[in-house]
């Protein structure tokens, strides 16, 4: 009798896990913040939803991840999330493809082979700083923009400051310009800040720095405090919020405004797809935004 | 002290049945025997580093037993190897001190002045004044290190019995004769002590100066333990290899040619100098002197290790080779001094030790390089399993028959000859020697550098004697006896020094 | 002798162990043909590299530059690529790469006579700086890398015809057995490979009896950074794209595959076949692991026990 409740027991766990919908999460990228912010998102979703999640890190290996794209599709999961450029691993979304198991990209990037990509919308957070800093110079000024052209989601960003500086008949940008970024950022946009400076060293001649990220935005603001022009009121505002923007902003110097992504959001915004995948709806936007927040001293520390 | 019924098997092969030995204080015990008699595993079982499968040893009528090297040392037994495994990057009196407690000061910081007392003491129980315990261990010559070894096996650790046995294995396989005289006077001293001494050794000369008395092992069984008194040099070797040998060189049948093998004329080089020779086919050189006065370099400059400064060389009409590969490309054939070191890639098998300088062309093909080696092998009378084995598991004179095989792999125009018998045993060294005989009767010419004088006169048409890399003179060896030749390397040393 | 033999063969032993343990936890899944041919794929380029790895180690050397050099030859071809050069002229340029950044080691390591490790260091250093100057730091990738390249990675020879349908034998495959085989008659047909085993047995007792060492300690790094460079172009095919750190990954696990092998030496020497095995534990602990869904770090921790293990009990067995 007792052997018996034992084995139904068995049955019954072992059918509950059978049940289950297996979910792989696979990345290169899990020892950076953002990352490990998704993952949580999507982790919290997915055990409400009572999914079981396998999540692996490959360690900055991108064949890697094809490798682990194919053993999942062999162990027949219901679906397969990536945090990785999918052209670089369309071999093993191929495989998934032709196995009809569902690949959902999380800040992967666009690609015929994804269901849809979840993702923060790039060309709106620089829309949001490019327009914070126009309306604060008054639409008149002379602008140094920071950016780095050889990453696309840097690259966009950089579009749209263009379109909209451009788009005000007093605005002047005077350069523009692409750090090294071998170190992070910082140091190397000092370096180029403090050569703008001294090549304009009337107060007022430079109205604002608008970076596409946060390190030049606070190279640019390092220098500007160590030339002694942190009086002039000259704008700086970046682009993702890190905690060291945030710092710098709540102090509320020059450097005013960056633009926070939801990675939270986006594990949980991840999940849902995967859900409606799962569930075999069709999913017509290949790329799902998820909302962003524009970070002033007023928020900053929040 | 009596060690009974000694026993070890290793898998289904018995390496020692049923040996028993009784040492007495004050005296000498040689024991002896071919290389693969037992003599090895003998002193390991002694040094409780190898499990014994029967064995008891009595020490003044009490048991004792020995299951690991610190049960060994804890019964007073000591035991001193030829391989002088010293720090070189310490100094002499912590070598001596290795192992023990360092005296310290304020708790923490080492007692240097305490510590060279201490070593100074060691030393002096020996009768060796002339070391400075504060050098590096590292510049001592062979003969020193040994004398540090011997004094580092002395000091007793607390709670110890003191030493009360000093095994030495083939003590003098490095040392020159001068070195030897010192070990002696040091064993002499150790005797007077009251110590029990076993001395291991395959030079008969020595073991008749030094030694008491005598066991000798064959295949691993006592064959007899006599006082050396009461025998002779003749049954002794009789004993170790169950045939008749006692006349140690095989003699020659045909004499050197005429046509010249290789011609110095004032050769010098970084390290010798005024080199004049010429060397015949068939002919057999002997380079001999002083440990250190450029034998090796000698020898190297055939093979392009030794680079030639000044004066007019010749091997076969032309300059002497540049490099060793261009050298066996050649004719040049080498047996260095070092089997272990220098000769043999001991964890590779007999095969590729033995084909290795005669590869042509880039196929290799396996069958018929084992077909070579088994020829090769034979004619050197190598016991091995097979041109598979690892040479690391063959006896010495079976590893130094291995660079012999080498060197036979194509008959030689030249063969340089390092010590070729250094710790080879008796029966293993005849079969060499008339591998060396017959080479040169085939025409090679020879040039054999030993220590081991009476191989050198028994075996050489003329001796070359070289004091500090200078040539000092050519001997004929007829008539000659050891120590006429000892003799003149000490005048050859005093006329160079002044 | 059969106390040996055990010992050798216990590596081979614990790979048909975890096959059997994946066989029975994976029933539906393990031991397919399928997944068998993913895995020659998954580890076609580590392979590659632990085959190349083992020509210096045989010698007694290391090559720590092979994980930098793989990145580096990547992004000379991408960057070829990129500036409109043909495909063979981008892998030719890559292997060249490889051949010199080889040569380079050789000089350093048998000409002045550094130690291997931090020669080897030293150069994996270079060769990293090197990747990332030429390509900026960026990712070279999309429509920079002509398709005929990224294409190779993705197509084989169909096996339709032995009853496999839909299945193909993956061109990366193919080519880690090429390596496999090209490295085994190097290493085993030829004089050149029993000099090799020589300096490795005795450096100074093989010069004096004639080897050349310094000339085939170079030439064994030339063709260990023209591995290196090949096992580059494979992962640059795989990925689409290159990276200048993409092949760091390499190193260690090659190291780590050619030490689990070299359990298997009769004297512990290295042996192509035998690293073989060892990539073979590695690329399937990877494997089953994944499909079983343990933690990709436990995964780590596991992998880096399993060496420790098996290279433990081999010396132990050896030393007693």
């Amino acid at each position: 009798m007792k052997s018996l409740l034992i084995s139904l027991a068995v049955v019954g766990l072992t059918a509950t896990a059978a049940f289950a919908e297996k979910v792989t999460v696979v990345t290169p990228f899990l020892a950076q913040p953002g990352t490990q912010a998704y993952v949580q998102g999507f982790e919290a979703e997915a055990s409400s939803k009572g999914w079981d999640v396998n999540v692996v890190d490959t360690a900055g290996d991108v064949a890697a991840v094809i490798s682990r794209i194919e053993d999942a599709v062999n162990q027949k999961v219901d679906a397969i999330v990536i945090n990785v450029d999918p052209a670089q691993v369309a071999a093993g979304l191929q495989v998934a493809v032709e196995a009809g198991i569902p690949v959902i990209g999380m800040d992967a990037g666009a690609d015929p082979l994804l269901v849809t990509n979840v993702t923060s919308n790039g060309y709106a957070m620089a829309a949001e700083t490019s327009v914070y800093v126009a309306n604060r110079i008054e639409g008149k000024g002379r602008i140094v923009m920071f950016v780095f052209d050889a990453f696309p989601p840097v690259q966009v960003r950089g579009v749209i400051a263009d379109a909209v500086f451009d788009n005000h008949p007093d605005i002047e940008v005077i350069d523009r310009i692409t750090p090294d970024v071998q170190d992070g950022g910082i140091a190397d946009s000092r370096a180029k800040m403090e050569a703008v400076l001294a090549a304009n060293p009337e107060p007022g001649s430079i109205a604002a720095v608008w970076a596409a990220w946060d390190q030049p935005a606070l190279g640019a603001l390092q220098a500007i405090e160590d030339a002694g022009r942190s009086g002039e009121g000259i704008v700086i505002v970046g682009i993702d919020a890190n905690p060291q923007a945030r710092d710098a902003i709540a102090a509320g110097g020059n450097f005013e405004a960056s633009v926070a992504q939801d990675f939270q959001g986006i594990g949980k915004a991840a999940a849902d797809a995967v859900a409606r995948a799962i569930a075999g709806e069709e999913i017509r936007a290949k790329v799902m935004y998820v909302p962003t927040r524009l970070i002033t001293a007023a928020n900053a520390q929040q | 002290m009596e060690f009974a019924g000694l026993s070890k098997l290793y898998g289904p092969a018995t390496v020692l049945e049923d040996v028993t030995l009784r040492l007495q204080p004050g005296r000498v015990h040689a024991l002896m025997g071919e290389n693969g008699a037992g003599k090895s595993t003998f002193i390991k079982l002694l040094a409780g580093v190898v499990p014994a499968d029967a064995m008891t040893v009595r020490k003044n009528g009490s048991e004792v037993t020995l299951r690991s090297a610190a049960d060994a040392t804890a019964a007073g037994f000591r035991f001193i190897h030829q391989e002088l495994n010293i720090i070189p990057q310490l100094s002499v009196a912590e070598n001596i001190l290795l192992g023990q407690d360092m005296p310290v000061r304020a708790r923490l910081l080492v007692n240097w002045t305490e510590l060279a007392r201490r070593a100074k003491q060691a030393l002096a129980a020996l009768g060796v004044e002339h070391i400075n315990v504060r050098r590096h261990a590292g510049a001592l010559g062979t003969g020193d290190r040994m004398l540090i070894k011997i004094a580092s096996a002395l000091v007793s650790h607390d709670g110890e019995a003191p030493p009360c046995l000093y095994v030495f294995d083939e003590p003098t396989a490095a040392l020159n004769e001068a070195e030897s005289e010192k070990l002696f006077a040091v064993i002499a001293r150790l005797k007077e002590q009251g110590a029990a001494i076993l001395y291991v050794s395959h030079r008969m000369e020595e073991v008749m100066r030094v030694c008491d008395d005598v066991t000798v092992l064959r295949n691993g069984r006592h064959v007899t333990s006599v006082q050396l008194a009461e025998t002779s040099r003749e049954a002794i070797i009789l004993a170790m290899t169950g045939r008749d040998i006692a006349n140690g060189f095989p003699a020659r049948t045909a004499h050197p040619g005429t046509d010249i093998v290789c011609e110095m004329r004032d050769v010098s080089s970084a390290t010798l100098s005024k080199l004049n020779f010429t060397l015949a086919r068939g002919e057999i050189v002997g380079i001999a002197g002083l440990t250190g006065s450029g034998q090796t370099e000698l020898l190297r400059l055939f093979l392009g290790l030794e680079k030639q400064t000044g004066g007019t060389a010749r091997f076969e009409d032309v300059d002497l080779p540049s490099s060793p590969s261009e050298a066996w490309s050649r004719g040049v054939a080498y047996v260095p001094q070092e089997r272990r070191s220098e000769g043999l890639m001991m964890h590779m098998n007999v095969r590729l030790n033995t084909l290795l300088p005669h590869y042509t062309g880039w196929r290799a093909r396996r069958a018929r390089e084992n077909i070579r080696t088994v020829e090769l092998s034979k004619r050197v009378h190598l016991k091995a399993e097979g041109p598979e084995q690892s040479v690391w598991q063959l006896s010495g004179g079976n590893q130094q028959k291995v660079v012999f095989a080498r060197a036979l792999g194509s008959i030689p125009r030249l063969l340089l000859l390092d010590e070729p018998t250094r710790g080879v045993d008796i029966g293993a060294k005849f079969e060499i020697y008339k591998l060396v005989r017959e080479l040169s009767e085939q025409g090679s010419g020879i040039i054999m550098s030993s220590t081991d004088l009476p191989e050198l006169l028994g075996m050489c048409d003329r001796i070359l004697i070289l004091s500090e890399g200078v040539q000092h003179a050519i001997v004929d060896p007829d008539g000659m006896a050891s120590s006429d030749l000892l003799q003149m390397f000490y005048v050859a040393d005093r006329m160079v020094t002044a | 002798m059969k106390i040996a033999n055990f010992r050798q063969m216990g590596t081979l032993l614990g790979l048909l162990l975890i096959i059997l343990f994946f066989t029975i936890q994976l029933p539906d899944t393990f031991l397919t043909a399928r997944n068998l041919i993913n895995v020659s794929q998954q580890i076609s380029m580590l392979a590659v590299v632990a085959f190349a790895m083992t020509v210096v180690m045989v010698m007694g050397d290391f090559d720590l530059s092979v994980g930098s050099m793989a990145s580096l030859a990547g992004i000379v071809a991408a960057v070829l690529f990129a500036l409109g050069y043909p495909l063979w002229i981008g892998v030719a340029a890559a292997l060249a790469v490889g051949m010199l950044g080889g040569l380079l080691n050789g000089f350093l390591v048998a000409v002045v006579g550094i130690l291997p490790f931090v020669a080897t260091l030293g150069t994996l250093t270079i060769f990293s700086g090197l990747a990332f100057f030429v390509s900026g730091g960026r990712t070279i990738f999309g429509r920079d890398i002509p398709a005929s390249f990224s294409g190779f990675a993705r197509s084989g020879i169909p096996l339709d015809s032995i009853g496999l349908a839909g299945l193909k034998l993956p061109f990366l495959s193919i080519s880690a057995l090429v390596v496999l085989a090209i490295t085994w008659v190097l290493l085993e047909q030829t004089t050149y490979g029993r000099r090799l085993y020589a300096i490795g047995g005795n450096r100074e007792a093989a010069r004096l009896a004639g080897v050349q060492v310094t000339r085939l300690r170079s030439s064994a790094f030339v063709l260990t950074g023209i591995g290196a460079a090949a096992a580059g172009l494979m992962y640059a095919s795989r990925v689409a794209s290159a990276n200048p750190t993409q092949g760091a990954g390499l190193m260690l696990d090659a190291i780590a595959a050619v030490f689990l092998g070299m359990t298997m030496g009769k004297e512990g020497e290295p042996r192509v076949l035998a690293t073989l095995v060892g990539v073979l534990i590695l690329g399937i602990l990877d494997n089953g692991l994944t499909q079983m869904s343990v933690d990709s770090y436990v995964r780590e921790m596991l992998i880096g026990a399993i060496v420790l293990v098996a290279v433990a009990t081999s010396s132990f067995r050896r030393s007693h």
